[in-house]
């Protein structure tokens, strides 16, 4: 039994028995708030895991070096206040003065060089490690934070904006293993206490250096099934639910209590073709006619309910060096066909490559649309591992179409053109030299100007040998309680501080 | 019980953990293999963007760069020593990991047992001495829709009626008694049901014999007859599913601790799997296949002092 099964399963009941609905379980001043993830954090140390729900809770406790302007995605002052580049590889940033952990040591530019050290010691084992892997050294003195590079990195400050700042004696001192289990930072809120597998406490940080956050308590719960997360909502029970789907917004929408809340993010739906050992997808023709073949429109529309936005690249228009100058895909199924008929491939199976971690009903809708082209679509569906076994080997016989969702979780163009396209990287089954020139260029090239240019030639160049068509931009959906004022941002960054209850 | 038959007791005890043992090793062996053939671990943990060469370090941290049998071998070492390994994703001892979880499974799982023992053999039992009048005719249609229910369907509307509508249970997570109701409730619903049937089956089979013609004959009361005569009798069939409810109530719980966001060990299950995190997978493969042959082990213990001839009836039938 799947999770979006059992939410559609709620969801017809729930509007079925129509139910009453009344105000939340907080009332209102009383200033707590319980959110529901759908899992339980894998980490509370912020150097080892980055994924969503361990995202959530520790980016409260912790101060970031960087953050995002909510409305611009551009990186802007938060721990540190300025920053200039030395040389290429070189970078100075100066630390905000009297901020302190919650433990009233003080933070100093040696704690900011320690959280960086400490994601690159191969020791710690941290998921992050590839984000930050540019770095070839940090180092603090006073208010002073130094980070050199390997190489003139572009990309520096987009991954800065994701390091949170762990206190080094603390850190030291209760050992890793400890420091998971009980974190401390200078955020704006102190962790209290857990209960593995179930919730988070945290409360407000008296002492943050920040303005105060209206929200004095906040329990993080972790609530498996989209349709219990709908349950907690209606009842009371939570003031906000993470990762909620289409299919439980609608439901959401009837309740008279609770709102959707939504926002475009970086992830990105695409397919990619097999442009090397494909079969049929390796005549650029054909890999047009299918960019013709789909319904853009109905698929956003139907299944995904209107949340989603159409795109014109394999990227979203939030990424740093977003091309401007392409023109969405177009619907056209008779001049798909006619472009099957024209590369000899009428009758021809392409094999569509996916796992059940992607959504089954997209991946048949865009079978039935490149069916009425003309083509056969064998679709190969087989576990995520041995999915990524298949695509991600250096042969390319992996079949001709996959899909897939993409976010480099930095906001930039480097993030999606290099490891999907650039000739020989884990992605890639495509090969263009120009192509490869301009994106090893753009990723050495620090001038956001010259970066733009370089960005708008290379997307020009996929634009006309589609070895991927983005599909949709994909939005975070929570549901919430109506009283809660807070709206969710492209970062899918859940600051607790950000939010209060309208009284 | 003379000396021959504790030779023999003794004898059967140690053919059933010799047995109990090939079996554990055979499940970590084969959850061991089969993870392994499903895919390389740092391909799956690595970030989307990852390299080759941070895909490759990653491979190293984990110390799965060399080979499967290499392993294999350290892997059972660890075994030996009590390690059960670390977990690649939460970073902790995966033992660790599960012994936090194991209290709420068994918290839930024995609340279930007993509802499912209370309700189950009381059903059971009424439905066989009101055979064809108005309780059995009154339970049947229950036991059958408990039997036919899914548990995320049980729990759904369990939650609908009395968080959402009624107000009167929470309707997730963990938090004292109230909390424990609703998921005791859906996860007993099948066993309850099972117990009751075969309880049923059980007493009709007992009352056609002729101790219980006797009895009634000398006229004791339904009371002194369930309790002096059949409940010994009974028990047999009753403890064999009972068992293997224990075993599915610990084991089987990961849909309604799903639902009822219950932070025991079928979450954790269904986490580890979801995030590849192959050590901690293994782990808690092994402590429920240990879960499963310690309980089939008692259960065949608990046979044999119920009912002595069943320990010996092998020597029984060559004799």
């Amino acid at each position: 039994m799947t999770s979006g099964a059992l939410a559609t399963l709620l969801a017809a009941t729930l509007t079925a028995c129509a139910l009453p609905t009344t105000t939340g379980g907080s009332a209102p001043g009383s200033a707590r708030l319980t959110a529901d993830l759908a899992s339980y954090p894998a980490s509370l140390d912020p150097g080892l895991q980055y994924d969503t729900d361990s995202y959530s809770v520790y980016r409260n406790i912790f101060d970031q070096l960087l953050h995002r302007d909510a409305k611009t995605n551009k990186p802007v002052p938060w721990l540190a206040t300025r920053w200039r580049q030395a040389t290429p590889t070189t970078w100075v940033f100066t630390l905000r003065d009297g901020v302190r952990f919650s433990d009233g040591s003080p933070l100093t530019a040696a704690d900011a060089a320690f959280s960086i050290e400490r994601i690159l010691d191969p020791k710690l084992g941290s998921q992050q490690n590839a984000n930050f892997s540019a770095i070839a050294s940090a180092s603090g003195h006073g208010d002073t934070l130094t980070i050199r590079t390997k190489y003139p990195s572009p990309t520096l400050l987009t991954y800065l904006t994701t390091l949170s700042v762990v206190p080094e004696a603390y850190v030291k001192k209760v050992g890793n293993a400890q420091f998971n289990l009980r974190p401390m930072g200078s955020g704006p809120y102190a962790f209290v206490s857990a209960i593995p597998g179930s919730q988070v406490v945290l409360k407000r940080n008296e002492s943050y250096w920040g303005h105060e956050p209206p929200i004095r308590q906040v329990t993080f719960r972790a609530v498996p099934s989209p349709a219990s997360r709908v349950a907690d909502l209606t009842s009371g029970k939570a003031d906000i639910a993470d990762s909620m789907t289409p299919d439980t917004a609608i439901q959401m929408k009837s309740a008279s209590n609770l709102d959707v809340r939504s926002a475009p993010t970086e992830r990105v739906s695409y397919l990619a073709f097999n442009t090397l050992k494909g079969g049929p997808t390796d005549d650029p023709r054909v890999r047009k006619a299918i960019s013709l073949a789909i319904d853009y429109r109905s698929l956003i529309g139907a299944l995904e309910q209107g949340y989603g936005k159409r795109v014109d690249s394999v990227l979203t228009p939030l990424a740093v060096g977003y091309p401007k100058q392409l023109h969405p895909y177009a619907y056209d199924p008779a001049q798909a066909r006619r472009l099957v008929k024209e590369a000899g491939a009428e009758g021809k199976t392409v094999v569509m490559a996916t796992s059940p971690t992607y959504d089954p009903q997209i991946v048949q809708v865009i079978q039935a649309n490149i069916e009425d082209a003309g083509l056969k679509v064998s679709i190969d569906n087989t576990d995520q591992a041995t999915y990524l076994k298949k695509v991600q080997g250096p042969s390319h016989d992996w079949g001709s179409i996959r899909f897939g969702q993409w976010s480099c979780s930095c906001l930039d163009a480097d993030g999606v053109a290099y490891p999907l396209f650039r000739t020989g990287t884990v992605w890639s089954s495509y090969h263009n030299t120009s192509f490869d020139a301009l994106v090893d260029r753009a990723r050495q090239t620090i001038d956001p100007a010259a970066r733009d240019r370089l960005y708008a030639q290379a997307y020009a160049i996929l634009d006309k040998d589609l070895p991927g068509i983005g599909l949709f931009q994909i939005y975070s959906i929570y549901g919430a309680n109506k009283r809660l004022i807070w709206h969710p941002d492209a970062q899918q960054s859940f600051y607790v501080a950000d939010m209060r209850f309208a009284s | 019980m003379n000396r021959g038959t504790l030779t023999t007791a003794a004898g059967y005890l140690g053919t059933r953990l010799g047995q109990a043992l090939i079996a554990l090793w055979g499940v970590t062996t084969a959850v061991f293999f089969a993870l392994r053939l499903s895919g390389d671990p740092a391909q799956l943990l690595a970030p989307q963007g990852a390299t080759q060469a941070d895909i490759a370090r990653l491979r190293r941290q984990l110390g799965l760069d060399v080979s499967v049998w290499h392993q294999y071998l350290s892997y059972l070492d660890g075994l030996l020593h009590g390690d059960l390994g670390y977990s690649y994703v939460q970073h902790e001892p995966a033992l660790t990991l599960i012994t936090q979880r194991v209290p709420y499974t068994v918290d839930l799982a024995l609340a279930a047992l007993v509802l499912s023992v209370v309700f189950g053999v009381g059903a059971g039992m009424v439905m066989a001495l009101n055979r064809g009048r108005w309780p059995e005719r009154a339970l049947m249609p229950v036991v059958l829709i408990g039997q036919a229910m899914p548990a995320f369907w049980t729990g759904i509307l369990l939650i609908l009626l009395f968080s959402v509508t009624f107000r009167i249970l929470p309707s997730t997570g963990y938090g004292g008694l109230t909390s424990l109701i609703l998921p005791a409730v859906t996860l007993a619903s099948l066993s309850a049901a099972t117990v009751a049937r075969i309880t049923r089956g059980a007493v009709l089979e007992q009352l056609g014999r002729d101790y219980v013609r006797t009895a009634r004959s000398k006229g004791a009361g339904t009371g002194r007859l369930v309790v002096r005569h059949l409940a010994r009798n009974v028990s047999v069939p009753i403890l064999t599913v009972l068992a293997l409810e224990v075993a599915n109530l610990l084991g089987g719980s990961v849909v309604t601790e799903l639902i009822f966001a219950w932070p025991g060990l079928g979450q954790l299950t269904v986490q580890s799997v979801d995030g590849r995190d192959f050590p901690l997978v293994q782990a808690i493969v092994i402590l429920a296949a240990l879960v499963y042959i310690v309980v089939n082990l008692l259960t065949d213990i608990a046979y044999a002092f119920l009912d002595p001839r069943i320990s010996t009836v092998g020597k029984a039938a060559g004799a």
